[in-house]
């Protein structure tokens, strides 16, 4: 089978209000997929009606090639949005009771995983008395317990340090190398960029790319600077826009611009520390789509 | 195991170590007998001990002492009486004969005491009254009678009547509005608090709402149930401990097994008619409190048999004690009262379990198509069009 998922023209409004629309896409088996896309954009309710949480107004949705059922539920792995575990319930004990919702309690595999991500000692505590990555990470480990086919994961490095959403990170890129189709939601477009094979973006409700992610930004080309520096940064000429974010920043050329000549004016007013010719973020190329320049 | 099964497992067991369940099931009981038993023990202790010596003023002349002591005057009983010689005295009037009045004096207030005063007081006029009279005839006027209430149906065949007979099911009815209204706290607060801490998606990305619903139902269910038989327990355990006490209950009550078994099943299935309710509501409310203020009217529509139980016993083929007996929120306590009271058609028994049940299974499946369209909007409550919509739609 080619497709894991696959969303036909899907649509769906909340009294009155498209809140999606008319969207198409499908994840293709053992790869990771990125949903990406702003704050509201109508990610988490493409995600509910993949699992039939919520009903579709009109469209087509199939999981494993029908609609979901029971079956298929349980080889589906589910990280929600919306974060919660019963609070007065232990670690081993919240794992073993989704684990056997999905039909597959796995005691070993929970250890294992615990280990993994670093929550062997904690595993007799109560979910209240965890930090907040901590109960996220059980969470995650939740989600996969049961060795799913399809995973899907809802923002899974938001409230996350650095240290863990590397751990996370790894983990994903773990189970992509076993071969588990893997659909990630986030609006953190950079944390995805490197692991992601395809991505469908969408903004406000209507899908705006839809591909692989080297393929995309080919299709915008070498026309971006990345630039780490020292000292104050303006009026360069041939920088159709700028980024800034403290030291760092990235620099959209206008066409025809060499690169050389940016590179020379740039060193005439700051202290560079890095130089980088390359393709725009998907953050940029999310902005340049959406203000339709 | 079926998804629910493991859902209502993980419930009852969940909810069942829960520090607020096992301080109202073992609380409630202690808490009655601290302010139920605590007078009756002090009573108790203080009617043994009490010894009393009674005198008299009597201004008739009528009057022989017997076991009392008589005074002359008043003035002498007084002193007596603030000297301890005698604990109370009491005046017999020259009018008493027509009035009947007579004044006990006592140097102390004792209410507990009082009635036992008084019955002395009584056998001592009694017995003076009567003195011509053979003992048996004073004892006879003193109790003049034991009786006991019989009915006489068509066929000319007796059974017996009064508080007994309605025991059963009143005692029936006092324990299912006690179990409904326990346990409908339980499954609010479950489906209420599953909002609240959000593990509802990943729930829902494993079974289907009607499982958990299903499963919730039952495993919070078996919860109050679990809370009712521990009351029971203890309750009967009581009883049955003060030997004067069972004896009458086992003399009196003559419970049959045919209204047992019945009165067991309706409590089952009226119990879970409420329960699946109560999820329904836990569905649509926001707070547990909400959600209290909605399941008060089907309580209360459940407690309706009990209001008019009077009219039920005294005409139970009667158009509303049938109808009250077949609408499933009422028809466990009405049943039950009529079963008591009268022959009741097996065919009525029959459908009025069936609807029972049937309502039960209606009950889930609306409350299903709720919950599905009002789960996941935290914090927003639906208002009664949407929900009519909500159900149409699905």
């Amino acid at each position: 089978m080619e497709h894991k998922v696959e969303i036909l023209h899907a649509s769906k409004s909340f009294s009155g209000q498209a809140v999606v629309s008319d969207i198409s896409f499908n994840i293709a088996s053992g790869e990771i997929f990125g949903l990406i896309g702003p704050n509201g954009a109508g990610k988490t309710t493409i995600i509910r009606m993949l699992l039939d949480m919520i009903r579709a107004d009109s469209g087509v949705i199939r999981i494993l090639g029908s609609s979901l059922s029971d079956g298929i539920k349980d080889s589906i792995g589910y990280l929600p949005e919306e974060r919660g575990l019963y609070r007065r319930l232990s670690v081993m004990d919240t794992l073993n009771y989704l684990g056997a919702l999905k039909n597959k309690p796995n005691k070993e595999r929970a250890l294992e995983l615990l280990e993994k991500m670093g929550l062997s000692s904690h595993r007799d505590k109560k979910i209240g008395e965890l930090s907040k990555g901590m109960q996220q990470k059980v969470q995650i480990i939740a989600a996969i317990i049961h060795d799913p086919e399809i995973i899907i994961l809802d923002e899974p490095f938001s409230g996350l340090d650095p240290v863990n959403t590397k751990l996370v990170k790894d983990l994903i890129i773990e189970l992509g190398k076993e071969g588990k189709t893997i659909l990630i939601s986030t609006h953190m477009m950079d944390q995805v960029e490197r692991m992601c094979d395809r991505i469908f973006m969408i903004n406000r409700g209507s899908g705006v790319l839809y591909g692989s992610v080297s393929e995309i930004k080919s299709r915008y080309g070498k026309n971006t600077i990345f630039l780490e520096f020292e000292g104050e940064l303006k009026n360069i000429a041939g920088v159709r826009k700028t980024n800034l974010s403290g030291n760092y920043a990235e620099l959209a050329l206008e066409a025809g611009t060499d690169p050389q000549d940016v590179l020379k004016s740039v060193v005439e007013k700051v202290r560079v520390n890095r130089f980088e010719l390359s393709t725009p973020s998907l953050n940029e190329i999310f902005i340049q789509v959406v203000e339709g320049t | 195991m079926k998804k629910w099964g493991i859902i209502a497992k993980h419930e009852y067991l969940y909810n069942i170590r829960r520090k607020e369940f096992l301080f109202v099931t073992f609380g409630v009981p202690l808490f009655i007998l601290a302010v139920g038993g605590l007078p009756i023990l002090l009573m108790g202790s203080t009617m043994t001990q009490e010894e009393y010596s009674i005198g008299f003023v009597d201004k008739t002349g009528l009057f022989e002492p017997l076991n009392f002591t008589e005074y002359a005057d008043v003035e002498f009983a007084k002193k007596d009486l603030l000297d301890k010689k005698i604990t109370h005295f009491f005046v017999i009037p020259d009018n008493y004969t027509v009035t009947g009045r007579i004044n006990i004096f006592s140097a102390k207030r004792d209410f507990e005491g009082s009635r036992t005063i008084e019955d002395q007081i009584r056998d001592f006029l009694l017995g003076n009254l009567l003195k011509g009279e053979k003992g048996e005839i004073i004892e006879r006027a003193k109790k003049p009678m034991n009786s006991e209430f019989f009915t006489m149906d068509e066929k000319g065949e007796i059974s017996r009547e009064g508080i007994f007979t309605i025991l059963v099911p009143i005692a029936f009815a006092m324990i299912f509005m006690m179990s409904i209204f326990t346990s409908s706290n339980f499954l609010l607060q479950g489906v209420v608090e599953e909002k609240e801490n959000r593990v509802m998606e990943i729930l829902l990305s494993s079974v289907s709402y009607k499982d958990l619903l299903t499963g919730k139902v039952i495993g919070l269910g078996a919860v109050g149930l679990t809370q009712v038989l521990i009351w029971k327990t203890i309750g009967i355990t009581l009883l049955l401990s003060n030997p004067i006490v069972a004896a009458i209950v086992l003399d009196k009550v003559n419970i049959s097994i045919p209204i047992l078994v019945l009165a067991s099943m309706y409590f089952i299935s009226g119990y879970f008619v409420f329960a699946s309710i109560m999820a329904g509501v836990g569905a649509i409310a926001t707070t547990s409190r909400e959600g209290q203020q909605m399941a008060g009217i089907f309580t209360i529509t459940g407690a309706m048999p009990l209001i008019v139980s009077e009219y039920i016993i005294a005409n139970p083929n009667a158009l509303l004690s049938k109808a009250l007996s077949f609408l499933p929120l009422t028809s466990p306590i009405s049943m039950i009262l009529r079963l008591s009271i009268t022959e009741v058609p097996l065919y009525e028994i029959i459908i009025s379990i069936l609807i029972l049940v049937a309502s039960t299974y209606l009950i889930i499946e609306l409350s299903v198509r709720i919950f599905r369209a009002s789960l996941l909007m935290y914090g927003k409550k639906p208002t009664i069009g949407e929900v009519i919509k909500y159900v149409q739609k699905n």
